[in-house]
């Protein structure tokens, strides 16, 4: 196993952090090759430039500015995301790695002669994870839509393999959370990560 | 007057979403409002929150302070229209960044009791111009997470009389009528605001 973890939280010392050094220790167990990319110690720039933009299409030169992101998201077969969400969403940092990395020809093809719509890129990934702490309430999120789940588990994994196996785990309420709260999320977070690595029987999704 | 805040998410003055950036802010203009015209990029907006801001952001009295000229000017605004395109399945990071940053407890929401109470309620209309690369099914695929982030996060921190989510799907194929097309519907619809 090949995964790539994208981490986003400014603050080295908040509960984000500690829900990646869960998913890191459930990995190692695991035996899994890891590579982990802390977007705000990169100090990633998540703006896509007018160069970008105007290069967008022109591939392989396209990945030219990322190309280190770019090459791991091809190398790896298990994806997870950890961040929190902000605005029911992802922060601006993680939307901006999906604006710049997930390119033409590496994450998607573009519609052509033959082909009318958008096809998948990401094919080898056959696993995603998704871990977030949300300060609304699971109902307020659900009123809203769950933007930010529903760009990775929805729309992120539209181009991922087919029957990508997902895991999903998040802290509502996060500032009213308990060291007992987050203690019980962090144990959420492995069994989530153990059905996910296949450790154990599938069984039904983590939802909550 | 009603002032407008148009906020722009593209880099390119070239795109379409220059145009109808351009387009917007003529028909708002026409109708005799102020508008005040953020194209965030060519204001060199950082999108980034801190984490000096991440550790303040509830503190009431000084989360303002990084982002006080943006949060005056949404809060000088009785309309706001975003417009901007879809990329990845949501709006460009740019704008992503707005919310996080300007959107605080004390300006967008404020909390009471545990609750999210809307703060922006002198907005009464909203409206948002996009373009979506994919299709309309597609966008229905990936949960359409800026149509709800529109309709429902910012109507429940805004509760406008009128709100309108104006979109042009499948741009990677439109044609030269469609797109022109969608102009001038958008010309209309802001007249109509």
């Amino acid at each position: 196993m090949r995964a790539l973890v994208v981490y986003c939280h400014p603050d080295p010392a908040s509960f984000s952090a500690a829900v990646r050094d869960r998913v890191l220790e459930h990995l190692q167990a695991a035996g899994a090759e890891i590579r982990l990319h802390d977007l705000y110690a990169q100090g990633f720039q998540p703006c896509l430039s007018q160069s970008e933009w105007r290069g967008y299409l022109d591939s392989p030169a396209n990945r030219a500015p990322v190309s280190e992101a770019v090459s791991d998201l091809e190398w790896c077969d298990t994806l997870i995301f950890v961040y929190p969400t902000w605005w029911y969403g992802l922060p601006a940092m993680l939307k901006g790695w999906l604006d710049r990395v997930l390119l033409p020809d590496i994450a998607f093809l573009m519609p052509d002669g033959v082909n009318k719509t958008i096809r998948p890129g990401l094919g080898r990934i056959t696993r995603m994870g998704v871990f977030t702490t949300c300060g609304a309430s699971r109902w307020l999120t659900f009123f809203v839509g769950a933007p930010g789940k529903r760009t990775l588990l929805r729309g992120v994994r539209l181009i991922c393999a087919k029957g990508c196996r997902t895991a999903f785990a998040a802290h509502y309420l996060m500032d009213s959370s308990t060291p007992d709260s987050r203690a019980a999320h962090l144990d959420r977070v492995g069994r989530a990560m153990d059905r996910l690595i296949g450790r154990r029987a599938r069984t039904t999704e983590a939802t909550a | 007057m009603t002032r407008a805040l148009v906020l722009f998410a593209h880099p390119c003055a070239e795109s379409f979403s220059a145009a109808l950036h351009t387009r917007v802010v003529e028909a708002l203009s026409a109708r005799g409002w102020e508008v005040d015209d953020c194209d965030l990029n060519a204001e060199g907006f950082s999108p980034v929150l801190t984490e000096a801001e991440r550790r303040g952001y509830h503190d009431l009295d000084h989360n303002q302070t990084p982002v006080h000229t943006y949060v005056e000017r949404l809060q000088a605004a009785q309309a706001l229209v975003l417009v901007f395109p879809v990329w990845n399945f949501g709006y460009p990071a740019i704008l992503k960044g707005f919310f996080d940053r300007v959107f605080l407890p004390g300006v967008s929401f404020r909390l009471e009791g545990g609750r999210v109470r809307p703060n922006l309620t002198h907005i009464r209309k909203l409206a948002a111009v996009t373009t979506y690369g994919g299709t309309r099914l597609r966008a229905v695929l990936s949960g359409d997470p800026p149509r709800h982030v529109v309709k429902r996060a910012l109507w429940h921190v805004t509760r406008p009389e009128k709100l309108r989510y104006l979109a042009l799907y499948d741009m990677n194929r439109a044609s030269q009528t469609t797109r022109a097309a969608f102009l001038d519907r958008v010309g209309r619809e802001m007249g109509a605001l």
